[in-house]
């Protein structure tokens, strides 16, 4: 039967302790508990936090050390055991030494190294809404385009790494879009480019924002929404490759990169 | 079922009989296509209806005539049976309600006070009633039977099946045959030993139990490794099939646990991912079919069997046809269980081929590692539990398929009762964009005749009618009617939210209505007044 498992997500927004302040993990660096952890983080928490938790499609990294709701182990605990109120993350039955199991995991994974390091906020906010065009299709706190994922949080939800791919390599892995809350085993769309052509000849190109077997809602590169019937359609193509461009060193210096990362990174979703 | 029977219950109109449903009616339910009488519509399972006033010529028309909400998000998996104009339904949570069928006012609801932590793998869903008699008879989320009365909706009797706190959870709809009613239970994901049961209609009294895992001493024991079978699944959570001339129960059965890692139960795991032919009046086993042995990528094999009387090689044979989660189309002679043909419809990276015992022959790297595997079909398979139907003027089967492969990854996990137990996890495959399709299979040659294309993978099956069409529907929530012999798309509505049940049709005062769930709405269609 399909399962589409309870997922875990550790630290999406604001949560706070319920005199949770003194426990500790009993089993921190237990080999034995970093194991079980290890398998019920795959059975239970990878479908959003990815199979090496280093973050999904709807979940964040959990390897970089850095935990929105607190970091002690009776954070994590009550984040894991209770979930975290208006975000994804829900709230998992696990017996305590379950949750214990994870964090031993979760924490045999932390301190991965977050390089490059010593950017520049100011000039990498300057770079993504001026040179680099970025801001022409991301939106920053109600500031920018429409056609590629909104970053107001991004720095608190994917590490380094995940940034530096999704701007070298930004097909990758495609971010995700639309979740259907009415189809329960629904996969999102994702930022896929989508090329129509319609029964005139006219090509457009964009992001499907939502899409069945009898019509089409295209985000266009032209930043307008497109209503299509496919019956009017002569062809729509799935490219499976990200409307963003590449950017390799030679429109982005690695100095030009560490300074967009500092302030992608700083990006936490404050004020929002 | 008489003729005069038949003819006024066509007329019966405003006032319903509310006659007793016999053994009798069951066994020849395609007889009086104004009711749909049990889950697939008759006991060979076609889910096809000899109704026409909606047909490939006026499907344009179809209109609306009434909304049900159930008051509970969630799916909404029942298939309703409608019985002399009331419409009987199971919802989610354990819901049921009898509607009046021609205008969709409820007569009666019931809710079923579940306890906390039920382990229902894939939503706290229900896929509908049996009747007999005066009753109706639903198999719970917590693992009991009841008997409900068909006028008030009042509980009749209750039985314990089996303890929902070790995973034990049902879904499916019962199917009456003859006295009893048989139910399979579910729990694949939580290492629980499958069953089918039978109960007396009459008491609730279970009269047997066929367990879908052996135990020791039993045959097919051995092919567990160690006490593998204790924690083996294989459980039997969809309906069955009845042939009465052989009195035999064709009953499916899933997984084995856990279903991605099979290290800690080498063997073939029987009765796992088996087609099961019962013994309608004591539950033993009269024959088997594995499909897939010791399975490692959640390929149950529970989709309901369709029975059909062809000629096969030239002489007439009593065949099952099975559109298998695991990719393959498979015939087998219903009298003994053999093998005779097995065609792939739809992309399969597992097995090679099925050799000519119908064995498949394993493509070498197909088995979950680690870091995870390619394959396809992906766990939800190239079909699922939606119906899939047989019309007899075309003689296709017609089957919603899910295009989709997975990664799959492979763990040790350690058991603990009422957990889930799947040794680790399972995705659609990165970069790749899923898809669809309503399929015209000839049953015979495993040839496609058409195919529609849906966005996504689809939860709901198909129903055929004399009328030249077949209702489909999609995961974004458009309830389609197709020609049955091109597949051209004739009308199709947008029901808002994705369909996750087979349609049924049945008429009331000589109209003709067909119904679909979706979202928390049950919808009824019907041609416009003219």
């Amino acid at each position: 039967m399909r399962v589409f498992l309870v997922f875990c997500c550790v630290n999406v927004a604001t949560g706070c302790l319920l005199g949770q302040a003194e426990k500790k993990n009993p089993v921190t660096g237990d080999a034995t508990a970093i194991r079980e952890g290890s398998s019920l983080f795959r059975a239970n928490c990878s479908p959003c936090h990815g199979l090496d938790a280093r973050g999904g499609g709807r979940g964040p990294d959990l390897t970089v050390g850095r935990w929105i709701h607190g970091g002690s182990d009776a954070a994590i605990f009550q984040t894991i055991s209770q979930g975290v109120p208006g975000t994804e993350m829900p709230a998992n039955p696990f017996e305590d030494s379950e949750i214990w199991a994870l964090i031993a995991y979760l924490r045999s994974l932390a301190g991965a190294p977050q390089a490059p390091a010593g950017g520049d906020v100011t000039t990498g906010e300057r770079l993504f809404f001026g040179k680099e065009k970025c801001a022409t299709c991301h939106m920053v706190k109600g500031r920018g385009g429409h056609l590629g994922p909104d970053l107001s949080r991004v720095g608190a939800a994917r590490s380094i790494a995940y940034l530096i791919e999704s701007i070298r390599e930004p097909s990758k892995e495609l971010s995700l879009g639309y979740i259907d809350p009415n189809n329960h085993y629904g996969i999102p769309l994702d930022y896929d480019t989508v090329t129509v052509v319609t029964a005139e000849g006219k090509r457009l190109v964009g992001v499907a924002k939502d899409e069945d077997a009898f019509s089409i809602q295209l985000l266009a590169e032209d930043d307008e929404l497109h209503l299509l019937l496919k019956k009017d359609l002569t062809e729509v193509r799935h490219e499976r490759r990200s409307l963003m461009p590449a950017y390799s060193t030679e429109m982005l210096s690695a100095g030009e990169l560490r300074d967009l990362i500092a302030y992608l990174s700083s990006l936490r979703g404050e004020g929002l | 079922m008489t003729l005069r029977k038949t003819t006024a219950a066509f007329l019966a109109c405003a006032i319903p009989l509310l006659a007793q449903v016999t053994v009798e009616r069951i066994l020849n339910a395609p007889k009086e296509p104004q009711n749909w009488l049990t889950y697939s519509g008759s006991y060979r399972s076609w889910r096809y209806s000899t109704l026409d006033q909606i047909n490939a010529s006026n499907a344009t028309s179809l209109t609306a005539q009434w909304i049900f909400q159930s008051g509970s998000l969630g799916q909404f998996e029942t298939t309703p049976l409608v019985i002399d104009g009331v419409l009987y339904g199971t919802g989610q949570d354990n819901r049921a309600f009898a509607l009046d069928a021609r205008t969709g006012r409820a007569i009666w609801r019931y809710q079923r006070s579940l306890p906390d932590k039920i382990q229902a793998c894939c939503g706290m869903v229900n896929r509908g009633f049996a009747a007999l008699g005066d009753r109706l008879f639903m198999a719970t989320l917590d693992a009991h039977v009841i008997a409900l009365d068909r006028k008030t909706g009042n509980v009749v009797w209750d039985v314990t099946a089996a303890d929902y706190r070790a995973g034990y959870v049902f879904t499916g709809a019962p199917l009456v045959v003859k006295d009893k009613i048989i139910v399979g239970v579910a729990g694949g994901e939580y290492g629980v030993r499958g069953f089918v049961d039978a109960y007396s209609t009459e008491t609730g009294k279970r009269v047997w139990r066929f367990n879908t895992v052996p135990g020791p001493g039993e045959p097919g024991h051995d092919t567990w490794q160690g006490d593998s079978w204790k924690t083996g699944g294989a459980p039997a959570w969809l309906t069955g099939s009845y042939d009465p001339e052989l009195n035999l129960i064709y009953w499916g059965t899933g997984n084995p646990s856990p279903s991605d890692y099979g290290e800690e139960r080498k063997g073939d795991n029987l009765y796992s991912n088996s087609m099961l032919a019962l013994d309608a009046d004591t539950g033993k086993l009269k024959w088997y079919f594995q499909f897939t042995p010791h399975d490692l990528h959640d390929y149950d094999s529970t989709q309901v069997p369709v029975l059909v009387d062809e000629d096969w090689q030239g002489k007439p044979r009593k065949l099952l046809i099975q559109a298998n989660r695991n990719g393959f189309l498979y015939l087998l002679d219903r009298t003994n269980g053999k093998f005779l043909q097995a065609k792939a419809f739809g992309e399969v990276t597992w097995a090679k081929e099925i050799d000519a015992h119908g064995r498949p022959v394993v493509a070498p790297g197909s088995a979950p590692t680690l870091e995870g595997t390619r394959t396809c079909p992906g766990a939800l398979g190239a079909t699922n539990w939606f119906s899939p139907s047989y019309d007899p003027q075309t003689k296709l089967l017609y089957v919603a398929s899910s295009i989709e492969c997975d990664t799959f990854s492979a763990a040790p996990q350690k058991y603990h009762e009422g957990h889930d137990f799947i040794g680790s996890v399972y995705g659609p495959a990165k970069g790749e964009k899923t898809a669809g399709a309503m399929r015209a299979l000839d049953p015979l040659t495993g040839e496609k005749k058409w195919e529609f294309p849906y966005f996504s993978p689809p939860w709901c099956g198909a129903l055929s009618t004399a009328g030249g069409i077949v209702f489909g529907g999609d995961s974004e929530g458009n309830f389609i009617v197709f020609d049955a012999r091109t597949g051209k798309d004739l009308w199709h509505m947008q029901l808002g939210a994705a369909i996750y049940s087979s349609p049924i049709t049945y008429s009331v005062g000589g109209r003709q209505y067909v119904a679909i769930p979706a979202g928390a709405g049950l919808f009824a269609f019907a041609l416009g007044d003219k």
